[in-house]
């Protein structure tokens, strides 16, 4: 790779497919041949720019690694994997909560007073400062997707998981009984090529934050 | 076959050279700004903290050295009444790695210059500076990045609006990784959530040279921090004159590395590509009066290991070597 070509990580999955729209039409719009095809490399409209597509678990990695110069990705994973990197500018898109969810008719109280709570998260940071701030202790089972299944099939005996309309926990008999946080995307940037190379970044940012504000 | 990590980095001939080669130049470079080379252990009996490598010697728990800076003042408060002016320091540093591509073993070059306690420090802190800005040529770097910061901006503010330390942890974090959104998050529900948040904005500011400064005009605290903007303002007018060519000075009012030792003004060395500052120091006049020597000091330690990495990964940033 040249060092050149500077990287921008954007994640796959529902905060990209509400990215990618957005930048159609901006000098950062990504190639729509590429982006048919299984290429996880896709150049954009800007000769020298280029979007990685990677998980969002992973893309906080390559960016603090200093990989990819710039990356957006949702406020609960950086929270989760407390990277050491720049976080420029909360873009206010992809907003969602971080939620206690547990079956229909099963209260806040109740899951209390379980003598052994049992969490199915994938939040695992997050609900152990919740549960350090209520004074409560529980055993987290880790799930890295499709957590609603959990508390429906025994695992669990409730779910803290990311909540943006609330339609699949409905879909799964589950309501939230507590609101643990917020996420959006943020736009962050590796520490060393954001300080070390302002003329080079500066203007990209503030481009990607003026095409995704909302 | 043993698993070779690259925590414990074996450095091969051209490496080696080269570290060799750095050290002496700098070391030079610093000896002829009269500054005299004081070598403390390699093994540490002082309190030590939990990144140290440990071990036991007989029934006694030392370490190896985890920071020149730390060893020196030890060394210099047990062997001199008087502080020397100007002490320099090579060799190495081990410490456990916050990140898992860092190494233990870290060879570093650097220097202190002292004073008793209540003298004029300004024109040190400008010595220094200059000492830094002359590091990218010895190095044979062809450009690099200089910035200058002031810790006081961050932490006079803090301590004015007697925030609890929990608190100012968060709004730290949150100044580190240049998050106005997260400071106004970490403010939630304190009276002076707006001062400090528009403070924080106004430190992110990203405005070029001489009138980054005038972003601190924004600041609720602009006047509480007028010594320290006339410091930068006075620091910035002495050196710019004298930029060498092909680095460039940026004054960076959100710098919060190292603000529990930091008290004044802050320097960092970049080159342009590279993912880790290559040099770093400023002014910490609490170290010595904490180890009850009425002394102020300033110094910066050049990161010789990174500077080996990156002549690896990046040799198109340095010149060919003579």
């Amino acid at each position: 790779m040249s060092p050149a070509t500077l990287l921008i990580a954007f994640p796959k999955g529902r905060l990209g497919d509400d990215l990618i729209p957005k930048l159609a039409g901006t000098p950062l719009a990504l190639d729509p041949e590429a982006l048919k095809s299984r290429a996880l490399r896709i150049p954009t409209a800007t000769t020298g720019v280029a979007v990685l597509l990677l998980k969002g678990a992973d893309l906080p990695r390559y960016v603090a690694a200093g990989v990819a110069s710039l990356g957006i990705v949702g406020s609960d994973t950086l929270d989760e994997l407390d990277m050491d990197l720049l976080e420029l500018a909360d873009l206010g898109f992809g907003a969602c909560r971080l939620s206690l969810c547990a079956q229909t008719g099963v209260s806040l109280a109740e899951l209390r007073a379980k003598p052994r709570l049992r969490l199915a998260t994938k939040f695992r940071k997050a609900t152990e400062a919740w549960l350090a701030e209520e004074g409560l202790t529980a055993e987290l089972v880790p799930l890295s997707s499709s957590a609603e299944l959990a508390p429906l099939l025994g695992l669990a005996d409730a779910i803290v998981d990311l909540v943006q309309t609330g339609g699949t926990l409905k879909a799964h008999g589950l309501v939230e009984t507590a609101v643990l946080g917020r996420s959006s995307a943020r736009l962050v940037a590796a520490r060393g090529a954001y300080l070390s190379e302002p003329a080079r970044l500066h203007a990209l940012a503030e481009a990607l934050i003026a095409a995704l504000r909302e | 076959m043993p698993i070779h990590t690259p925590h414990f980095p074996d450095l091969l001939f051209d490496s080696a050279a080269r570290l060799r080669r750095w050290e002496a130049a700098l070391m030079a470079l610093l000896a002829d700004h009269g500054y005299r080379e004081l070598h403390p252990s390699l093994v540490l009996r002082e309190a030590m903290p939990e990144g140290a490598l440990r071990f036991f010697d007989g029934d006694d728990l030392v370490s190896l050295r985890w920071d020149f800076t730390v060893a020196l003042a030890g060394l210099l408060t047990r062997s001199f009444p008087e502080p020397p002016a100007r002490v320099a320091y090579a060799g190495a540093v081990f410490r456990r790695p916050a990140q898992p591509w860092e190494a233990v073993e870290r060879f570093e070059v650097g220097c202190e210059r002292i004073q008793p306690q209540g003298e004029a420090s300004a024109e040190a802190d400008v010595e220094l500076a200059r000492l830094l800005m002359a590091i990218p040529g010895v190095l044979g770097l062809k450009s690099a990045l200089l910035h200058l910061g002031h810790a006081a901006l961050v932490r006079r503010p803090l301590e004015a609006e007697a925030l609890p330390q929990d608190r100012t942890q968060a709004v730290v974090a949150a100044l580190s990784r240049r998050a106005p959104h997260r400071v106004a998050q970490a403010m939630e529900g304190h009276p002076a959530a707006a001062r400090i948040t528009a403070h924080a904005t106004a430190l992110l500011a990203e405005l070029d040279g001489p009138r980054t400064l005038e972003a601190l005009d924004q600041s609720p605290y602009a006047e509480l921090l007028r010594d320290e903007r006339e410091h930068l303002d006075r620091a910035l007018r002495a050196l710019l004159p004298i930029l060498p060519p092909r680095l460039d000075l940026r004054v960076d009012l959100a710098d919060v590395a190292g603000l529990g030792f930091y008290t004044g003004p802050t320097l960092r060395l970049w080159a342009p590509g590279a993912q880790q500052e290559l040099a770093a120091g400023g002014r910490y006049d609490q170290l010595f009066p904490a180890l009850g020597k009425p002394w102020q000091a300033a110094g910066f330690c050049v990161r010789l290991s990174r500077l080996l990495d990156l002549a690896a990964t990046r040799p198109d940033l340095f010149e060919a070597p003579r």
